[in-house]
């Protein structure tokens, strides 16, 4: 065996190509296939990874964006199959059902893939579909562990696809507000964003191991996690409450409400030097995610903390009120959001996914001559759309994710762990402790892996 | 709301989780203690009990892991996650000696004896705490076909020279059907696999669901 530090894209193809000739079987042809140039006015050809729950929401949106001409709708693909067939009941005729999503790669007459399975199939997914020429929206958060992160990131750049994740807090209209509103210095310097949510679900219904329902794959379901019995309370949904397969409202709202704190704070591309979690855990059941959390975040050069804290419902801030003719309208959701800190004030927003609501001075404050203007998503599939046919970079691009997510996926290590980490951002590594750097990748099941 | 008002609120609303995390080890209850309380039929008792575990080491391996398996399956998940506990305390940094001492111990929970269900979860403990005491038995399980899956992931893991040196061997003497996992499993460790290429991009289940 010769020595090599990793397998790149090329590498890869030349081992399959000489693989062909003894087992032509393992070279799917989509994995040569780069990403095909789509014109300005050309429909873009996608398919739906991933159908359920945030999954049907995406196929919906696509189908009324059929209508409109913008893009065709070529596969869906689920490991559930009562998911599949619903789904293709929803996208019509002209939609190939698929249940491995590997054949979805395989098609070179598929431009671009939707992404909505649990979290710990996101990093896999995308880095297969990124290497087979597929441009990716993928669901927030980007990645499971560190390593996921920087597979991600690798494979949409060296097959030049673009990646939008589905962080898409930053593509709405009060979003744009409160960035604007705090670029301009209206809250003077920022030094601290405190995010706040409510506490995550305890397994108040927990039930032994049993054998997984006929239409379930449970084996695909698990993927790169390492095997074990099927139990109810994994799937569907509520894998977001296991710090395996979800990692709790840190990763899932965390996700969102930090996206918003680190673009508006200018922040994408740096991380933090300390992580520091403590947390509630459950006292039964088979979720495993704080049920409180308190993650403090420092940051240097320049220095600002951000913190996540959950705390019961009667606790949380205030929302505002409102008539429901704002650009965000009533706020729907106001268990979660952020206070912004500065020398001279303080700005608050709930939501941070879907619905972003800003504060009213936000929201009625005027860009002046000479006040500096920032950049405005036309929408966030419309802005992953761009980023395909222009190559632009997204709004929520896979490099902005993957610290996004690392946030999450670092403040959970340190609850899990006990203690504070230091992390080198240069570096991508946490710093001094061994088992916390075992710990940022973990080892997938075969062949469920980067 | 303040900023020391937030952290208020949330240390108070947190610090029974706190108060636990202390609550076992602070009282001195050893093993016998420990065990008390992972069986205890309350659930406040059960968590209380494992949250504080971490501190009762390697005394406390053996005994847990007979109760990893009790019929009562928040019993079972309690004993698990006081397992899991001391493996992150002992972990930390500046405590080889405590690591080790919890390292020879779930070693020993790798026999035959043992559940497999307990193996496979020692496996990936030992994939964040194992070393150098670990890599034999754990590179024969590559030979245990219910356990070989996790057996590979585990020396992936343990970043050391005996750990890929049993990859290695494992591969020479695997079945077939396994070659390619540990093929994998040396790729990530930076070595050149011939003959075995990477076969995650195959498609492998058809649906019986027929298009519209």
């Amino acid at each position: 065996m010769k020595k090599s530090n990793k397998l790149n894209r090329r590498e890869f193809l030349a081992a399959a190509g000489a693989a062909a000739v003894s087992m032509p079987y393992l070279i799917p042809s989509g994995v040569l296939a780069g990403p095909r140039r789509i014109g300005a006015n050309e429909k873009i050809t996608v398919a739906h990874i991933g159908v359920g729950g945030m999954g049907g929401h995406h196929l919906r949106d696509m189908i009324n964006r059929r209508k409109k001409g913008q893009v065709n709708i070529a596969a869906v693909c689920d490991i559930d199959k009562n998911r599949l067939v619903n789904a293709l009941k929803t996208a019509g005729p002209g939609v190939e059902p698929y249940h491995d999503y590997r054949y979805i790669l395989q098609r070179k007459d598929i431009d671009a893939v939707v992404i909505a399975t649990p979290d710990h199939w996101h990093g896999v997914q995308t880095v297969h579909a990124a290497e087979c020429g597929k441009h990716v929206y993928v669901e927030k958060p980007a990645c499971c562990t560190i390593e996921e992160g920087k597979a991600m990131v690798a494979a949409a750049k060296e097959n030049n696809v673009s990646v939008q994740v589905g962080s898409q807090g930053r593509s709405q209209p009060e979003a744009y507000l409160a960035h604007r509103y705090l670029v301009n210095g209206n809250i003077g310097h920022v030094s601290r964003v405190d995010c706040f949510h409510y506490p995550s679900p305890e397994d108040n219904n927990p039930v032994p191991d049993s054998n997984p329902p006929a239409e379930l794959d449970w084996d695909m379901w698990l993927g790169p996690l390492h095997w074990r019995p099927y139990n109810q309370r994994y799937c569907h949904g509520v894998f977001r409450w296991l710090l395996e397969s979800g990692g709790g409202q840190i990763r899932d709202r965390g996700a969102h409400v930090m996206s918003c704190a680190m673009w508006w704070m200018g922040a994408d591309g740096t991380g933090p030097v300390t992580v520091e979690a403590t947390g509630t855990a459950p006292k039964k059941g088979l979720w495993d995610s704080a049920v409180l959390m308190d993650v403090t975040y420092t940051f240097k050069n320049p220095d600002w903390v951000l913190t996540w804290r959950q705390m019961p419902n009667n606790k949380l801030p205030k929302a505002e009120e409102r008539t429901g003719k704002e650009p965000g309208g009533k706020i729907s959701r106001p268990g979660y959001g952020a206070i912004y800190r500065g020398d001279k004030g303080e700005f608050i927003h709930w939501g941070g996914d879907g619905g972003t609501w800003a504060e009213k001075k936000a929201r009625q404050w005027e860009l002046p001559a000479g006040g500096k203007d920032v950049y405005k998503s036309p929408g966030h599939k419309e802005d992953w759309f761009k980023g395909i046919k222009t190559g632009a970079k997204t709004i929520m691009n896979i490099e902005a994710a993957a610290g996004v997510a690392n946030l999450c996926v670092l403040g959970n290590l340190s609850y899990i762990l006990g203690r504070k980490l230091e992390w080198d951002q240069a570096n991508q590594t946490i710093v001094g402790d061994r088992q916390a750097q075992r710990m940022m990748s973990r080892p997938q099941r075969h062949p469920y892996h980067l | 709301m303040s900023t020391n008002s937030l952290k208020k609120v949330s240390l108070a609303a947190g610090a029974a989780g706190v108060m636990a995390q202390t609550a076992s080890t602070a009282l001195g209850q050893g093993v016998d203690g420990l065990i008390a309380g992972i069986k205890s039929s309350s659930d406040k008792v059960r968590t209380e009990a494992w949250l504080g575990a971490g501190k009762a080491g390697a005394p406390a391996v053996k005994p847990l892991a007979k109760v990893m398996t009790d019929n009562d399956l928040e019993v079972a998940r309690a004993a698990k996650r006081a397992l899991w506990k001391i493996v992150r305390y002992t972990g930390r940094p500046g405590a080889n000696q405590e690591r080790r001492a919890v390292e020879t111990e779930l070693v020993r929970l790798l026999g035959d004896d043992q559940p497999v269900a307990v193996r496979r979860e020692v496996l990936w403990m030992l994939s964040e705490i194992g070393a150098r005491r670990s890599i034999e038995a754990v590179a024969g399980l590559l030979k245990n076909e219910e356990l070989r899956e996790d057996a590979r992931m585990s020396l992936e893991r343990i970043p050391n020279r005996r750990a890929l040196a049993a990859l290695k061997a494992g591969f020479e003497a695997a079945p077939e059907d396994f070659k390619p996992n540990i093929a994998q499993s040396l790729r990530k460790r930076g070595e050149e696999v011939a003959g075995y290429p990477c076969k995650k991009l195959v498609p492998t289940k058809k649906t019986d669901v027929k298009p519209l």
